[in-house]
């Protein structure tokens, strides 16, 4: 079986910080913007701070989900590798812990099908970086059960010493929807039609 | 869930007489997570003001081997089905609809009015059409008996 890799990008924290937005936040105003990932047009609420998606005429907060800039096929046997990573600033923290989940994303949250824990630490960094400086992985191996709607996928971190956040209330998640096209052991059929008929 | 997307066919109606057997090929599109085999089955149909009829006794069915591809992979598949007489519980005369799915899945397609069966002889029918007044007949014939029997038994009480 193959090894298919999905990143995600857990985008800038603030681990510890004296509460400054990083720059690209720190710039939003009120307005209709353009997600350069999905190509989605979002409008942008400073009084809430949050990003909206106009769904049937219904403003929508816009949540740690997002849907997926691309798909990964897999099958039961295949080993799946997630990687996060996040620009980071702040003090060593060691025995961070990464949250790394597949599941089915639905309108009561997210049903947590595939759950790994990995621990990684972080390193003291005092200038704010340019790009991503924090990375981590995690390699699932697709079991034959799998469930052909086991198409989402999220990450979260939380821990460490000193801690960043609690398990239940870390801010720092991110995950994608439909991101998985999975094989399942029942088929998939499309496209289906006859081709011919004839007498033998 | 299964994404079926059913194209537009051009079949054109052909002729068969019953007895004969039908070849029906198909082809589609797949994904699965392991090596499994699926059942195709085909068969044909009629339509009236209740819906659509599958005419069960001519339905065929085989298996189609399908490897584990975790990308869209061509598929293809054949199935026979016999066009079996009306008189051994079979098909009638007529106009009928092929029907062909695969089992356990939502893949189907199906187009009207393409398989003309004919070949049934009428001597059967007709031995159809005649059987409850041949029955009616018999019965009168059990009845009329009984009831003169009856009717000499009440005489000689009376004497």
């Amino acid at each position: 079986m193959t090894m298919k890799t999905l990143e995600l990008g857990l985008k800038a924290i603030r681990v510890l910080q004296d509460g400054s937005d990083p720059p690209e936040e720190a710039l939003l105003v009120p307005g209709w913007y353009v997600d350069p990932q999905t190509g989605l047009r979002i409008y942008y609420d400073p009084g809430s701070a949050k990003f909206y998606t106009l769904a049937g005429g219904v403003y929508i907060p816009l949540g740690y989900m997002n849907p997926a800039p691309k798909q990964v096929a897999v099958a039961p046997g295949d080993r799946l590798k997630v990687t996060i990573s996040f620009k980071y600033t702040g003090p060593a923290i060691t025995g961070v812990t990464g949250y790394y989940c597949l599941g089915v994303n639905g309108l009561f949250g997210f049903d947590e099908k595939l759950v790994q824990r990995t621990t990684f630490n972080l390193p003291q960094v005092t200038s704010p970086p340019s790009s991503p400086n924090v990375s981590d992985s995690y390699t699932f191996t697709i079991p034959t059960g799998i469930g052909t709607n086991w198409d989402d996928i999220y990450v979260k971190i939380f821990g460490g010493s000193p801690s960043i956040a609690g398990e239940a209330t870390t801010p720092y998640l991110f995950g994608y929807e439909n991101a998985l096209t999975i094989a399942g052991v029942q088929p998939n059929i499309t496209e289906f039609k006859i081709a011919d008929f004839a007498k033998v | 869930m299964l994404d079926i997307a059913l194209a537009p066919m051009a079949l054109e109606p052909k002729t068969f007489t019953v007895g004969q057997k039908v070849r029906v090929t198909v082809s589609f599109k797949y994904v699965v997570g392991v090596n499994t085999t699926v059942k195709l089955l085909a068969g044909p149909y009629y339509t009236n003001l209740f819906g659509k009829h599958l005419v069960s006794s001519c339905v065929g069915q085989a298996d189609i081997e399908l490897a584990a591809s975790s990308s869209p992979a061509d598929g293809t598949g054949t199935v026979d089905f016999i066009l079996i007489a009306k008189s051994l519980g079979g098909i009638d005369n007529g106009t009928y609809g092929l029907r062909v799915w695969i089992e356990d899945t939502n893949a189907v397609a199906e187009q009207d009015n393409v398989i003309i069966v004919s070949g049934n002889t009428s001597g059967g029918d007709m031995f159809t059409s005649m059987l409850p007044m041949v029955m009616m007949l018999m019965m009168v014939g059990m009845i009329v008996p009984l009831t003169r029997q009856m009717g000499e038994q009440d005489e000689g009480v009376a004497e």
